[in-house]
C-alpha cells in the first residue's frame, strides 16, 4: 500500500513541476493564440542555468532566483525582436519560428555545457527524508510541491485579482477589443510571454536536482507540456494544474511497471481529448 | 498564373534530371547522393500536404518509420523480392496515413498540428516497446538488399552504391513526373483551393474531407517508400526513423527547399543532407545554423531556397510579378 502512496505522492511532485511548465504554455496560447514550440527549450535553459549557478557558487537558492529571471528576460527579448513580427502571419509560421528558436537554444546549450548531462545535488537543507511511521518521503520533493503550490496561488491571485490579470483574461477573450480600449496590447504580449518563460525556467530549476540537466530534456518536456495543456484545456489555469498532476501521477505509477505504456497512454489521451473534447477538461467552448 | 506554369515545368523537370546526373559526380560518395534522393522523396510527400494542401503535419516520421519497418520485415522474415517489399511498404504507409489523416483533419489549425504530434509520439512509443517486431532500441539489423528483378528478369544486382543510386534515381524521377501530373490535374487544383480557402472550396461543393484524406494517403505512401529505401540502403532500420526528430527534419527540409515546389523538395533535402554531412564532421552543432536558417526563411524568404532561386531568375528575365498577383514566393509553380 505504502509503495503506491509513495508513487502517487511522487506523481503529485512531478505533476506540480509539469504544472509550472505548462501554465506558461497555456497562458501564452490563451492570449497570443499560438503554440510556443520553444517552451521546452526555456525549461531546458532553466535546468542548465541552475547547474551553471551551482558550479559557480554552489548555491541552489540563488539559481532558483536568477535562472527563471534570466530565462524570462531572454524570452521577453526574443518576443520583442522576433516573434512580434510574426503575429500577422498564419499560425504555421509562428510554430516554425519557435521551432527554430528551440533548435538554437538546444544546440547552444550543447555548445556551452557539452553533450553529456550535468548533475545538480539536492540543496543541503533539503537532503534526507520526512518519516511518518514506516513512510518516508524526500524533503526536496515535499519542498517542490509546497513551492509550486505557493507559486500557483500567487499566479492565481495575479490572474484573477489584479488589473494585469484582468487584461490577460480580457485579451484572451478578445484581443482587438482590449487594444481598442487603449491598452498597449503588444506590451502585454511580451510581458506575458516573458512570464510564461519565467515559470518554465523555474520548472527547469526545480527538476535539475531530481534528474539533472541534459540536452534533450527540452523536447521531452515540450511533449509533456502539450499533453497537459490539451488535456486540461488550452488557456485554462485549473486545467493546467489538474492536467499536470494527473499526468504526473500516471507517469509515476507506470514508471515501475511499463514506462513506455504510460507514454502511449498519455499521448493517446491527448489525441482522444482533441478529438472528443477539443476544449479539454476545463476549457471553455 | 496558370498559363505560365508549363514553361517553368519543363525547366524544373530538366533541372531535376540534370541534378540527378550531377549529384553522384559532385558528391564524395554514391551513398550520400542516394541519401539526398531518399529524403527528397520524403520531402515530396511532405510537400504534397504542406505546400499543396496547407496541412502542417508533424506525423511524417510515422510513415517514414513504418515504411522502413515494413520493408525490412518483408525482406528479413518473408523473403519477398525488392519491388514487392517496396510495394507493401507503400500500401502500409498509405493505409496508415489515411487513418491518421482522417482522424487528424477533424480538427484544424493548431489542434490539427497537435493531433499529428500526438500520433507521432504514440507511434514512437509503440515502436520502441514492441521489441519483437521492431527490435526496439536496436532497430532491425541486417536488412538484405535483393537484386532488382522485373518479371523474372534480373536487371541489376544493386550490389554497388552507384547501381542502387541509379535505382533510387529512377524511382525519384518517376515519382516526380507522376506528382507533377497529379498537381496539375483537377485533383491537384482542388488541393490548392483547399489550401487557399477551405470554406470556399467546401461552399463550391467539393468534399474537402475526401481530398484531404487522399492527400494524406498519397503523402504517407510516398514517405513510406522513402523510409523503405532508406532501410534497404543502410541495411538497417533504426528506431530513430520513427522519432519526432524525423518528422521535424522532413518538415524542415520542406520549408528550406520551398513549400509548394517539387524541385524545391530536391533542393531542401540536398541542402540538409549535404550540409549535415559536410558540417557535422567539423562542427557537430550545425543544427544551430538550421534553426537560424529556419527563422530567416520564415521572416524574409517564405518561398525557401527555390523561392530565392526563382526571384533571381525573374530579375534576370526582368519579368516582375504583376500587381495584384500573389508574390511568386508563395505561389506553387512547379
Amino acid at each position: 500500500m505504502s509503495i503506491y502512496l509513495f508513487q502517487i505522492l511522487n506523481g503529485v511532485g512531478l505533476g506540480m513541476i509539469y504544472f509550472l511548465l505548462s501554465i506558461g504554455l497555456t497562458i501564452i496560447f490563451g492570449l497570443l493564440n499560438f503554440v510556443n514550440f520553444a517552451h521546452g527549450a526555456f525549461f531546458l535553459l532553466g535546468a542548465y542555468l541552475c547547474a551553471q549557478v551551482h558550479i559557480m557558487t554552489g548555491n541552489f537558492w540563488l539559481s532558483l532566483l536568477l535562472a527563471p529571471l534570466a530565462v524570462g528576460f531572454l524570452a521577453w527579448l526574443v518576443e520583442k525582436l522576433l516573434l512580434h513580427r510574426t503575429y500577422h502571419l498564419p499560425h504555421m509560421y509562428q510554430i516554425l519560428v519557435t521551432l527554430g528558436l528551440a533548435l538554437i537554444i538546444q544546440e547552444s546549450s550543447i555548445i556551452f555545457w557539452g553533450p553529456v548531462g550535468k548533475n545538480v545535488p539536492t540543496p543541503e537543507v533539503l537532503q534526507g527524508a520526512v518519516t511518518l511511521g514506516s513512510f518516508a518521503y524526500p524533503w526536496y520533493r515535499l519542498f517542490v510541491i509546497v513551492l509550486a503550490l505557493v507559486v500557483a496561488l500567487i499566479l492565481w491571485i495575479l490572474l484573477e485579482k489584479t488589473k494585469f490579470g484582468a487584461l490577460i483574461r480580457a485579451g484572451s477573450e478578445n484581443t482587438e477589443m482590449v487594444s481598442l480600449l487603449g491598452v498597449n496590447i503588444f506590451k502585454l504580449f511580451s510581458v506575458t510571454f516573458g512570464l510564461g518563460a519565467v515559470l518554465a525556467g523555474m520548472a527547469g530549476v526545480l527538476v535539475a536536482p531530481l534528474r539533472g540537466a541534459e540536452p534533450f530534456m527540452g523536447t521531452e518536456a515540450l511533449g509533456i507540456g502539450f499533453v497537459v495543456v490539451v488535456v486540461g484545456g488550452m488557456g485554462s489555469f485549473v486545467g493546467a494544474l489538474v492536467g499536470g498532476i494527473l499526468i504526473g501521477i500516471v507517469q509515476s505509477l507506470a514508471s515501475s511497471l511499463w514506462p513506455q505504456g504510460a507514454n502511449i497512454m498519455i499521448y493517446g489521451a491527448m489525441a482522444l481529448v482533441i478529438l472528443l473534447r477539443p476544449y479539454g477538461l476545463f476549457g471553455r467552448a | 498564373m496558370i498559363h505560365r506554369i508549363p514553361i517553368i515545368l519543363r525547366g524544373t523537370t530538366i533541372a531535376s534530371l540534370v541534378t540527378l546526373i550531377l549529384l553522384p559526380l559532385v558528391l564524395p560518395s554514391a551513398s550520400l547522393a542516394t541519401e539526398v534522393l531518399i529524403f527528397a522523396i520524403a520531402v515530396l510527400g511532405c510537400n504534397l500536404l504542406l505546400g499543396y494542401t496547407g496541412l502542417l503535419s508533424f506525423g511524417q516520421g510515422i510513415f517514414f518509420g513504418l515504411g522502413a519497418y515494413t520493408a525490412s520485415l518483408c525482406l528479413i522474415r518473408l523473403g519477398t523480392g525488392l519491388l514487392s517489399s517496396l510495394g507493401i511498404a507503400v500500401i502500409a504507409g498509405g493505409v496508415v496515413a489515411a487513418a491518421v489523416g482522417s482522424l487528424s483533419i477533424r480538427r484544424r489549425g493548431i489542434y490539427f498540428v497537435m493531433l499529428t504530434l500526438a500520433f507521432s509520439q504514440m507511434a514512437y512509443f509503440v515502436a520502441s516497446t514492441s521489441k519483437d517486431i521492431t527490435g526496439g532500441e536496436n532497430g532491425l539489423l541486417d536488412v538484405p538488399r535483393p537484386p532488382l528483378v522485373f518479371f523474372g528478369m534480373q536487371i541489376s544486382s544493386l550490389a554497388t552504391g552507384s547501381a542502387f543510386y541509379a535505382f533510387v534515381a529512377v524511382i525519384f524521377i518517376v515519382l516526380y513526373v507522376a506528382l507533377r501530373r497529379v498537381i496539375h490535374s483537377p485533383f491537384g487544383s482542388t488541393l490548392l483551393a483547399i489550401r487557399e480557402n477551405e470554406e470556399r472550396a467546401l461552399a463550391v461543393g467539393y468534399n474537402t474531407r475526401y481530398f484531404k484524406i487522399m492527400a494524406f494517403a498519397m503523402s504517407g505512401g510516398i514517405t513510406a517508400l522513402a523510409g523503405a529505401l532508406y532501410a534497404i540502403s543502410l541495411h538497417f532500420a533504426p528506431l530513430s526513423n520513427i522519432e519526432f526528430v524525423m518528422s521535424e527534419q522532413i518538415v524542415l527540409m520542406t520549408i528550406i527547399g520551398g513549400t509548394g515546389s517539387l524541385y524545391g523538395s530536391l533542393l531542401g533535402a540536398g541542402f540538409m543532407v549535404v550540409a549535415g554531412e559536410a558540417l557535422s564532421a567539423i562542427w557537430p552543432r550545425w543544427m544551430l545554423l538550421l534553426g537560424i536558417i529556419l527563422i530567416a526563411i520564415v521572416m524574409f524568404m517564405r518561398g525557401g531556397l527555390w523561392g530565392g532561386v526563382e526571384q533571381v531568375m525573374n530579375r534576370f528575365r526582368s519579368r516582375k510579378p504583376q500587381q495584384g498577383q500573389a508574390p511568386p514566393l508563395e505561389v506553387p509553380n512547379d
